[in-house]
């Protein structure tokens, strides 16, 4: 067997299964645990502010902007820029085709280059302010610095596997991506999954009571 | 001390594998009409490319803007150039300030803040200008290391890895410095304006370059930012700047007329880039390991006062007296 | 791990259900939270920074009972906090925590940092880790009924000599009454006058109302310390009075925390639905404003005001205020920022009971200070009784010549009489 055969084949199953029994394991897991109701009579509806908070902390609001504009617009860059290369890269769109059968039409060469681009940046803008930041010098941990640095190891092996002329890079990459995902359900990096919860829980607390934070 | 005599042990053994480079480089020139290598064919000597060279382009009948040409001639210079002059001068201008730097270090040492830290910090560099420095110090490692592999690793590596191998790594280095090199160009821009503050040259730079910038021994005035680091701003903005227009004509081939252009490019940008290198690496030694007190700056954004009132004296007292006035005032 | 330590982490675990375990997975480290904190904004200390003050008890958490909690511990990978660390962190869970939930706005993740501030204060009391002061207040008020030692027998004498100074009809004990009115000590105590105006302006408005000396504390130092015994309590003696008369209205006087623990928290201490609809005062006159109860003469003063947390933030409770000072106070001007997004005062949750956060408290009075000199405002009118006493403690303290006043008081003094 061969190292890109090893890597699309055994090694992408187990990361697989381990990335989608361990993200559902873990939301599942909090769910379970009792959903805390404070009997209070509600002044406005309990969902409706949940679902109000899911789309509310999309954006600063309550005059914040000017306070956290880095990191949003660095942070939207980098997210932006991730999704559109995994959903319209066209390298991607075939291995989703493989897959699943699901295909669309994905970005001509340049609008990949363009969307890599903005998406190191943002990684990269993050990163050095997790670095130089007081508060984030405070607050980080392990977990932060390895969910970027395998995020970054996982973008960066694609970039090498442009030419896609090598088995051996596209294989590499593979492996990196593996890792990524057999680290994800057991770090930070579930956010991805929990923000809807955790947005929704908040708004709705706090919705009943009349105002969504 | 130890440290340092490490480190002038490497510069030695850096010195003496440029020297046997120097045989690797010329392996592969041609010699006399021969045709190096095992290629087909008998000769080809002067008189045949001089009679390829007088061609002209021809009528065609079909699209492309070089496919009149059959031979474009200018190549085999181009070739020439980037494996002979530019790889060998490179080499030693790379290896020549490796060296250097090891020996600075080995006979001066790390340069202390007189008298110590004062343990009062003077804030220097804003979160911006941090943050752009950062990311364009990033790019360039990205970039400087996946373009010194195209350019050198041809001379080393294939033997170590093989030819595949290093036809992989290559591949993989060009993807990514390809990729790096247009967000060089936007973060340049940037970090272009939050730097020109004081980086304009004025007289007291004069006497600087006199005590020779206090490297050797004695002291040296300067404001914010002395000749030295005037040198590489300006420096560092051209080159890259070069380097970047260079490298967006190689990056989109489809942009220009005729291939002449582009070998032309790449010669620019190979030598922009050796300079660049050299220079950034005696910017990097003296940021980070050179000069006591100088890299909390960049990372913190703070310097202590004492370090302040030893390199840049006059932003010191400036700084003081604003203080002063402020305090008075209130 | 010692003794106190376990029993506390297990205390925190246990408390934990699905929306803390959400809000304690869901941190990105992005610090945003530092920018709405007002002790990270007067000092620049990171370690003010909301996130920072859970982390301990985040890791506690992820060591014990989030998903694949065994797997970390058994790999060496849980890092729990040992006793020392439980007590460094009092100070960040108690005396530079007001639970004002200003962090929870600009979280991205939208976790409620402020509530698992809660719940770790829950579980330090239970073990007996916080400042001493603040806990000695709650056992009292549970104990005495009043965190500043007002007895049934102290509240009549109170009520009695107000009756008598201010020449203004208290109703106490009455045996039914529409409306159970609650006070808060510090009124009690500090600001007795706050206690006549709303006698004032309810029977101005004509209503069916009374004291109960079964039932009149309102605010609730078991919440603020955490001693849910004590919440329980003080929840309890307001029911017990309201049911007693047959109220279907309770009315909480200025007070930011005794709102939200009666409104929103207290049918679930209580274990039942409450009997009754709940009004924080400002509510209340603007209900009585809406029903035309309310008759005002105008207010030229300019004047400003400081939403207390827990009534605007955490209550809902924003616009009433201004729909009080609507048309009344006709040089009404608004800080920046205001309503919802308004800094925290800096004494709620405790903070003003708890002596040595007295100097980071004066500090962040400078907020509020500059957010007044730049409305060009004589007064900064709030209603809360916590909120003032803060205020009123910086103000001295700076000898600011600015005046903090009473929302209800200024009502009171502006009434129509007949």
């Amino acid at each position: 067997m061969t190292f890109l055969e090893l890597t699309e084949g055994p090694f992408w199953y187990v990361a697989l299964v381990v990335f989608t029994v361990g993200v559902a394991w873990n939301i599942i897991a909090i769910l379970a645990m009792r959903v805390r109701d404070d009997s209070a009579l509600p002044r406005k509806s309990p969902v409706g502010g949940g679902i109000r908070a899911i789309f509310l902390h999309m954006v600063p609001h309550g005059g914040f902007f000017s306070r956290t504009a880095y990191h949003v617009i660095v942070g939207y860059l980098f997210h932006f820029g991730l999704f559109a290369l995994l959903l319209f890269g066209s390298f991607h769109v075939a291995f989703i085709e493989k897959w699943t059968g699901l295909s669309w039409t994905p970005m001509p060469r340049w609008g990949m280059v363009i969307a890599a681009e903005i998406a190191f940046g943002g990684l990269i803008l993050m990163w050095i302010r997790r670095w130089t930041d007081p508060i984030t010098r405070q607050i980080s941990d392990r977990d932060d610095h390895i969910g970027t640095g395998l995020t970054m190891l996982a973008m960066l092996t694609g970039c090498f596997a442009m030419a896609a002329a090598s088995d051996g890079l596209r294989a590499v990459h593979m492996l990196s991506v593996e890792l990524l995902m057999l680290y994800f359900p057991f770090s930070r990096l579930m956010h991805a999954f929990t923000f809807i919860f955790s947005r929704y829980f908040m708004g709705a607390a706090y919705g009943k009571r009349g105002y969504v934070p | 001390m130890i440290l340092r005599s490490i480190l002038l042990v490497v510069a030695l053994a850096f010195g003496a594998t440029a020297l046997s480079g120097l045989t690797l480089a010329a392996a592969d020139d041609p010699v006399a009409g021969q045709v190096p290598g095992q290629s087909l064919g008998s000769s080809s000597d002067a008189d045949l490319w001089r009679a390829v060279r007088a061609g002209q382009p021809q009528t065609i009948n079909i699209p492309g803007r070089e496919a009149a040409v059959l031979i474009q001639s200018e190549g085999e210079n181009w070739r020439n150039i980037r494996n002979g002059p530019i790889s060998m001068i490179g080499g030693w201008l790379l290896t020549g300030v490796i060296v250097l730097i090891c020996l600075y270090f080995a006979i001066r040492g790390r340069i202390r803040i007189e008298g110590g830290r004062s343990g009062i910090l003077i804030p220097r560099f804003t979160q911006m200008q941090r943050v752009g420095h950062w990311f364009v110090a990033a790019l360039f490692i990205l970039l400087g290391l996946t373009g010194l592999l195209l350019l050198y690793g041809r001379y080393g590596l294939p033997y170590l890895i093989g030819k595949d191998g290093f036809a992989v790594l290559a591949s993989a280095a060009l993807q990514a410095h390809n990729l790096f090199g247009p967000l060089f160009l936007a973060s340049l821009v940037v970090l272009f304006f939050t730097f020109l503050k004081g980086n304009i040259f004025s007289k007291e730079d004069i006497w600087w370059m006199a005590k020779l910038g206090g490297f050797f021994g004695g002291h040296a005035s300067s404001k914010f930012y002395n000749f030295g680091e005037k040198n590489w701003f300006w420096m560092s903005m051209s080159l890259g700047f070069l380097l970047s227009f260079s490298g967006i004509l190689l990056d989109f081939p489809g942009l220009l007329e005729d291939r002449y252009i582009q070998q032309l490019a790449h010669i620019s940008h190979a030598i922009a880039a050796i300079i660049f290198i050299s220079v950034g690496l005696g910017h990097i030694y003296l940021g980070v390991f050179g000069v006591e007190g100088a890299v909390e700056g960049m990372t913190t954004g703070s310097v202590d006062a004492n370090w302040a009132k030893e390199h840049h004296d006059l932003w010191y007292e400036e700084v003081m007296a604003e203080k002063a006035a402020k305090s008075g005032g209130k | 791990m010692s003794d106190v330590a376990t029993k506390v982490l297990d205390h925190f675990v246990g408390q934990v259900g699905a929306q803390a375990a959400t809000w304690l997975q869901s941190c990105i480290h992005c610090g945003e939270c530092a920018e709405a904190c007002h002790f990270y904004e007067v000092t620049q200390d990171p370690r003010y920074t909301p996130t920072w003050k859970l982390e301990p008890f985040a890791r506690a958490y992820r060591s014990r009972k989030a998903p694949f909690a065994g797997v970390r511990k058994a790999l060496g990978l849980a890092r729990e906090p040992d006793e020392a660390e439980i007590n460094e962190w009092q100070e960040l869970i108690y005396d530079s925590c007001t639970m004002c939930g200003r962090c929870s706005m600009v979280c991205p993740m939208g976790i409620d940092i402020a509530s698992l501030v809660g719940l770790v204060r829950k579980s330090m009391a239970a073990n007996g880790i916080g400042p001493a002061d603040l806990f000695a207040v709650a056992e009292k008020s549970g104990e005495v009924g009043s965190p500043l030692g007002v007895t049934p027998e102290k509240m009549e004498d109170r009520i009695d000599w107000l009756t008598d100074e201010y020449e203004v009809d208290i109703p106490l004990n009455k045996e039914k009454a529409e409306v159970l009115l609650t006070i808060s000590s510090i009124e009690t105590m500090k600001y007795p006058q706050s206690i006549v105006a709303m006698a004032r302006v309810l029977n101005h408005a004509g209503i069916d109302w009374t004291f109960s000396t079964k039932g009149y504390e309102a605010t609730n130092f078991g919440v603020l310390s955490g001693k849910a015994d004590v919440a329980k309590v003080m929840i309890e003696r307001i029911v017990g009075a309201a049911e007693a008369v047959g109220a279907k209205t309770v009315v909480i006087p200025e007070c930011g925390h005794a709102y939200g623990a009666l409104r929103w928290t207290g049918a679930m201490m209580l274990g039942r639905p409450l009997p009754f609809e709940v009004f924080h005062i400002t509510e209340y006159m603007a209900k009585l404003k809406r029903e035309g109860k309310l008759k005002l003469k105008p207010m030229a003063d300019a004047i400003t005001y400081h939403d207390p947390c827990q009534i605007s933030r955490r209550g809902g409770a924003t616009e009433a205020a201004r729909e009080v000072l609507d048309s009344f106070a006709t040089d009404f001007r608004e800080m920046t920022p205001t309503g919802n997004a308004n800094w925290c005062c800096g004494g709620g949750g405790g903070v003003a009971a708890i002596e040595r956060a007295t100097p980071l408290r004066h500090k962040v009075f400078e907020i509020k200070m500059k957010q007044v000199e730049d409305t060009g405002a004589h007064m900064m009118v709030s209603a809360c009784a916590n909120c003032r006493q803060t205020l009123d403690g910086g103000k001295e303290h700076y000898k600011w010549d600015r005046e903090i006043g009473s929302l209800v008081e200024i009502v009171a003094d502006h009434l129509v009489e007949a």
